[in-house]
């Protein structure tokens, strides 16, 4: 009874414990996710809790086919847990499957935090309680669309936390008008960039005679630098190197026949160069140690196992026992003759049957007992 | 069909669960052997339940090393945390194997000393270390954070031999496997 008492009070204080490790505190990385990330975590309904942030989207008020333009979002009235980490997803729906930019065919080019995804993470400052954050977005079709934005942070005791936007967002994307200055409908404007090295930057181009490249630093400096014409509607130009991991944005002016355009701001991240490894080395180190451990487990076993008693069905000892002493007892070898009589041979015996039988004859066994 | 990266949560998850009941039924298998714990009953038990969820879990540990690998950022071994998993898992792997090699051609023999019920538990209670170290690495390297981070384990340093050392430790460890395989199948007393 008490043991049952003891695992029953075990099993409590474990179940108790879980409630501790609710979500992820420590954030989940940038990422595309679906709303509530898969419904995990901050999708719970028995476990989360509202949070009591305010949320809001923006963009321009004409937005065209094929051409980059902002998304902001702007939350307000935020409270988050000691990590002061929050995350924000831009969505194109509240099903909670299939809600993101990319399934209502939109192409996020950049976002703020260096990277082409639809949930970022940001950690505010002590006391920020409201925060912006901005992706650049490009429409592949006409009509449109209604964009969402969720919030995912943590709170007291580690609870998560979820909010939406209470309306959707609805932007209409329009045709582009004719001779409009603009990016080329491939353009990818790269996100990420090595620490220590100029970047070269080319730039396509569709109905541009010129253009003007600005970029700035997280001071809000805004910089130029000079864009040399490498074709037509093609440019290309330097950005100074960047010293530590940090970003910067960069946007560019165009001029031509249609009214001067400006992009958005695209942002660019410096990063270390990527950790570098010889795939084949650490291969053959872990089949190495895989062996090895095998291989030294088995010995060891193998060695002290041996000395063990052996099994009560081997009679293998016993049978050599019984093989050796039928060898011992061998007449031929260990017997020795009896002595000879004085009145000599028995008559008809040889000289080896009185070596082999003459015990039997002496003690009477053989021949009628007589000597 | 599911990516890489649900498919990698599912078979860790697996192998993390199995070998974590293994490494509580070898603990026990220690203790009984010991003499810490007397329950007559339980050595049967418990040896069993060790060595099936151990052999379980080994069974998925391939799945959830392919599919980590393919649902890494970045293509191939990009960071040092994930050649430290790498060197873990496959070290859990040896050592899980040869734990169930040596309980499969030994027999209960190996519980039979106290010297050998120590390095048998010992090796499948390493087998389990490894393989929770190796999750905990995994949390480090999706999430930033783990369970074990309080030990500050240093998943940032790779330590790679040079090759002609790996090329030496295969062969030994085939070698070794080759002659300890030999030994425990030694020809019939009958011929």
């Amino acid at each position: 009874m008490k043991s049952r008492f003891h695992t029953v009070l075990v099993l409590s204080l474990l179940l108790v414990c879980s409630a501790f490790g609710a979500a992820e505190p420590g954030g989940n990385g940038d990422s595309i996710q679906d709303m509530q990330c898969g419904g995990a975590c901050h999708g719970d309904a028995s476990i989360n809790e509202t949070s009591s942030a305010i949320l809001s989207l923006s963009s321009p008020s004409t937005i065209y086919v094929g051409i980059p333009t902002t998304l902001t979002l702007t939350a307000t009235n935020l409270e988050t847990s000691s990590t002061r980490l929050i995350g924000l997803f831009l969505l194109t729906d509240m099903t909670g499957h299939s809600d993101t930019p990319q399934d209502a065919g939109w192409e996020i080019l950049s976002d703020a935090n260096g990277g082409t995804m639809n949930y970022l993470e940001q950690t505010l400052t002590p006391g920020q309680n409201e925060t912006s954050i901005s992706w650049v977005v490009r429409a592949s079709t006409l009509g449109s669309t209604t964009f969402y934005a969720a919030i995912h942070h943590g709170g007291g005791y580690s609870s998560p936390f979820f909010g939406t936007t209470t309306v959707g967002f609805e932007v209409s994307v329009e045709p582009v008008p004719e001779n409009l200055p603009r990016l080329a409908a491939d353009f990818a404007p790269p996100t990420l960039r090595m620490l220590d090295t100029p970047t070269e930057l080319n730039i396509e181009t569709q109905f541009t005679d010129s253009i003007q490249f600005e970029w700035k630093s997280d001071d809000g400096l805004i910089s130029n630098s000079f864009v040399n014409s490498t074709g037509d509607n093609s440019w290309t130009t330097t950005i100074p190197a960047a010293l530590q991991p940090t970003t910067i944005q960069w946007r560019v002016l165009l001029e031509g026949e249609g009214p001067e355009q400006t992009t958005p701001w695209f942002t660019l991240a410096a990063e270390e160069s990527s950790w570098e490894v010889s795939e084949n080395a650490v291969y053959l180190q872990a089949f190495a140690l895989l062996f090895m451990t095998a291989g030294i487990v088995i010995a060891l076993q193998t060695r002290f196992t041996s000395k063990s008693s052996p099994s009560k069905y081997d009679e293998a000892p016993l049978v050599l026992e019984e093989l050796a002493l039928t060898d011992t007892l061998s007449p031929s070898q260990e017997i020795a003759a009896p002595p000879r009589p004085v009145a000599g041979l028995p008559i008809g015996w040889t000289e080896e049957q009185w070596n082999t039988h003459g015990h039997d004859y002496l003690a009477g066994k053989h021949g009628g007992g007589q000597a | 069909m599911i990516s890489s990266g649900t498919f990698h949560v599912v078979t860790t998850e697996l192998v993390v669960g199995a070998f974590s009941v293994a490494g509580l039924s070898f603990t026990l298998c220690l203790l009984l052997h010991l003499g810490v714990l007397k329950q007559p009953s339980w050595p049967p038990v418990v040896d069993h339940v060790a060595h099936f969820t151990l052999a379980f879990g080994l069974a998925a540990t391939p799945f959830a090393i392919l599919s980590g690998l393919s649902s890494a950022p970045g293509e191939g071994l990009n960071s040092p945390i994930l050649v430290n998993k790498m060197f873990l898992s496959m070290t859990g792997f040896g050592f899980a194997l040869g734990c169930l090699v040596s309980r499969w051609r030994l027999g209960n023999k190996v519980w039979s000393t106290t010297k050998s019920a120590v390095l048998h538990s010992s090796s499948g209670l390493a087998a389990v270390g490894s393989m929770l170290l190796t999750a905990s690495a995994g949390g480090t390297f999706a999430r930033g954070e783990s369970l074990l981070d309080l030990f500050h384990l240093p998943y940032e340093e790779v330590l790679l031999f040079p090759v002609f050392i790996s090329v030496t430790g295969l062969l030994l460890g085939v070698i070794m496997l080759v002659l300890s395989w030999k030994r425990m199948n030694p020809s019939s007393s009958v011929h």
